[in-house]
């Protein structure tokens, strides 16, 4: 067989760089993109891994002594009753929002690009909302009885949830949020279940990865249905996405706390959501495209769009921040100008403040310039600050307007304590954990979905005549 | 007739699976065996084939009408839970605000219709594709190990009776690059 040219979107010269590099054929893409699964762990996974399982430790450990003591080993207390807990679970959730944008909105807008990092991105989500689920369900006290105050089920008490509280809308927002991308994620999944089922050399792992694919057998009644069933989760996680982060801003929109009560939050939460996964979309990615193998289906291409969806998703948030200060004085209200002109930018939490503020507004701003679009290491710290900026963002939503608000008889100062810390790193084992044995087990980029890329770009009808071959 | 089997009373199902070089070579293939008046045809790809569809001639898919069913059922009960709960079953007096109160009802409708839209989808498709299932007899083909990498093939069940040289040779004459003929295993 003659070799395939080179699949780039033809003659349009604002997208020169090709979103697949070299030449492939089926077979090459299959196997340079499993080559990480079959590969035994080298040295560098099982230190990260160790690292994580450490971090894992860490989080077991806060979580028992949580449950044993209870929640006052927290350090919020009233009137900071919520902190770590809230800004870590936004803040997750958040993270978790990329990989639905990548997959679901960028799909139904047909942008080929993300069809190298919806995968990466879809298990990030994941793993993202696992850890964000963990922080409500620990700061109920008692997470066995949880599920009696938030499912509507009929008992003898006779009790519903508050249908009128943004809490419970919560509940059902961040659960089928979970469910869908779950159920989105395992989809798009079986057709290279099959397909690692079908290449794998042992029988012990032809059944393990048989078992999880199904029976799949790539029939074209099936691809029938199914092109449907996926577009059609994808349709509906795109608003999903939009109201869980919605709903999740409601949590403070709705109350009348000076820093909470605006109208901006909604649309405000979703370009911060956005912003942060990208982020870490590309603090996981930068390393794992070197050490996996990936350099041929992520591009330059796929990081410089990246890089310039945080910045335009950057800019939202900046303007976010403006508007409330500009409500917050052009309101005329007393207690809305204080908070925003006086506690955070003088207050005893102000350097939080301004961190957030140079990591959000102008850390971003460095993405106008090409070079450093395309200067990986500036790309990976400056995605790495971002992520700090945006927990900053939470911290001083939750903490700053709780520490200041009406009466200054009511005013006390907000510290963590050792459990606080210790369960948001241990946050971050979990996810490491995870992700780390995802990018073992399962090939870290749609395979089947690159195929097709690989087809639709080579067929495209603009492209230069050539000898079609596969 | 499928001589030999009588004694355990199991006919194994026959398939004639082969194998194109091209997607292009694999749709003109099945375009024609349909054509030429083969029922119980099935294609294996690594990905979905634009117009495979209307060269198996497939009718209308089914899922968007149960995704559609699954929304619509989502917003009903999610609706009417909230209304029970809050108007029928324990209604709470609170300042004399009404009991129902529509726009604090919207995001758990929203939120529970997408989540039986989603599911519906989900289940849905693996309903009608029957899946999970672990065995097929196309699996019995050596090739077919390809279909989920790089193999683009077609698999016509022999009708109780028929010919398999017939469909073999009308497969190769259809351009298919490799053809063989595949029996259900007993187990």
């Amino acid at each position: 067989m003659a070799a395939p040219e080179p699949a780039i979107l033809p003659n349009d010269p604002l997208e020169p760089i090709p979103l697949i590099e070299g030449k492939h054929t089926d077979r090459t893409i299959n196997d340079s993109l499993f080559d990480h699964v079959w590969r035994g762990p080298g040295k560098g996974w099982w230190m990260l891994f160790g690292c994580a399982l450490s971090a894992l430790g860490l989080l077991v450990i806060a979580i028992t002594y949580t449950l044993y003591k209870g929640i006052g080993s927290w350090g919020n207390n009233i009137p900071v009753g919520w902190a770590f807990g809230i800004i870590n679970f936004v803040w997750w959730i958040g993270i978790g929002h990329a990989g639905t944008l990548i997959s679901a909105i960028l799909l139904l807008f047909q942008q080929k690009w993300r069809t190298s990092i919806n995968r990466f991105a879809e298990a990030m989500t994941l793993f993202a909302v696992i850890c964000a689920l963990l922080f409500p369900l620990l700061h109920t006290g008692r997470p066995w009885f949880a599920a009696y105050w938030l499912m509507p089920y009929p008992s003898v008490h006779r009790i519903w949830p508050q249908f009128k509280s943004p809490l419970t809308w919560d509940v059902f927002a961040v659960s089928t949020y979970f469910t869908i991308s779950l159920l989105f994620w395992f989809l798009g999944l079986v057709p290279d279940l099959a397909a690692l089922r079908d290449s794998s050399k042992s029988p012990t792992k032809r059944l393990i990865y048989g078992i999880f694919a199904m029976g799949w057998r790539g029939s074209g009644r099936h691809w029938a249905e199914y092109k449907w069933a996926y577009l059609l989760l994808a349709g509906l996680s795109t608003p999903l996405v939009l109201s869980v982060h919605t709903i999740v801003s409601f949590d403070f929109a709705v109350s009348v706390l000076p820093g909470w009560h605006t109208t901006i939050f909604p649309p405000y939460f979703v370009a911060g959501a956005v912003f942060s996964g990208f982020a870490m979309v590309l603090t996981w990615m930068l390393p794992a495209r070197e050490f996996l193998g990936l350099k041929h289906v992520v591009t330059p291409k796929h990081l410089e769009n990246m890089a310039k969806v945080m910045l335009v998703t950057g800019m939202m948030v900046t303007y976010g921040y403006v508007m409330e200060h500009f409500i917050a004085w052009y309101s005329g209200s007393e207690y809305e100008y204080s908070q925003f002109f006086r506690v955070r930018q003088h207050g005893p939490l102000a350097p939080i403040y301004w961190l957030m503020v140079t990591c959000n507004c102008v850390v971003p701003q460095l993405f106008w310039s090409k070079r450093c679009r395309t200067n990986l290491w500036v790309l990976w710290v400056a995605s790495i600050l971002i992520n700090v900026g945006m927990w900053c963002e939470r911290f001083t939503i939750v903490v700053i307007s709780l520490h200041r608000d009406f009466l200054p008889s009511s005013w006390k100062n907000y510290s963590p304590t050792w459990v606080d810390i210790t369960l948001f790193i241990g946050t971050i084992g979990l996810f490491s954990t995870l992700f780390l044995l995802f990018l073992k087990f399962v090939p870290a980029v749609a395979v089947t979905e690159v195929k097709e890329l690989r087809h639709e770009l080579a067929h495209d009808p603009t492209a230069e005549p050539a000898g079609e071959t596969h | 007739m499928s001589a030999g089997h009588e004694d355990s009373g199991f006919v194994p199902r026959r398939f004639v699976i082969a194998e194109f070089a091209t997607p292009e070579g694999l749709l003109a293939g099945t375009t024609k065996l349909r054509e030429a008046g083969h029922k119980q045809l099935d294609t294996h790809t690594p990905m979905p084939i634009h117009g495979l569809e209307k060269a198996l001639g497939l009718g209308r898919p089914m899922i968007p009408t149960i995704v559609l069913g699954g929304a619509i059922a989502g917003a009903l009960i999610a609706y009417s839970m909230i209304y029970f709960c809050n108007v029928i079953d324990f209604p709470i007096n609170v300042g004399n605000r009404p009991l129902h109160g529509p726009p604090a009802n919207i995001p758990i409708t929203f939120e529970l219709a997408i989540l039986l839209a989603g599911t519906s989808s989900f289940f849905g498709f693996f309903t009608l594709a029957r899946l999970p299932r672990p065995y097929h007899p196309v699996f019995e083909s050596e090739a077919f190990t390809r279909a989920s990498i790089d193999g683009y093939f077609l698999s016509v069940e022999l009708p109780a009776g028929g010919n398999a040289d017939q469909v073999l040779a009308d497969v190769r004459g259809a351009g298919a690059v490799g053809a063989e003929l595949v029996l259900e295993s007993e187990r």
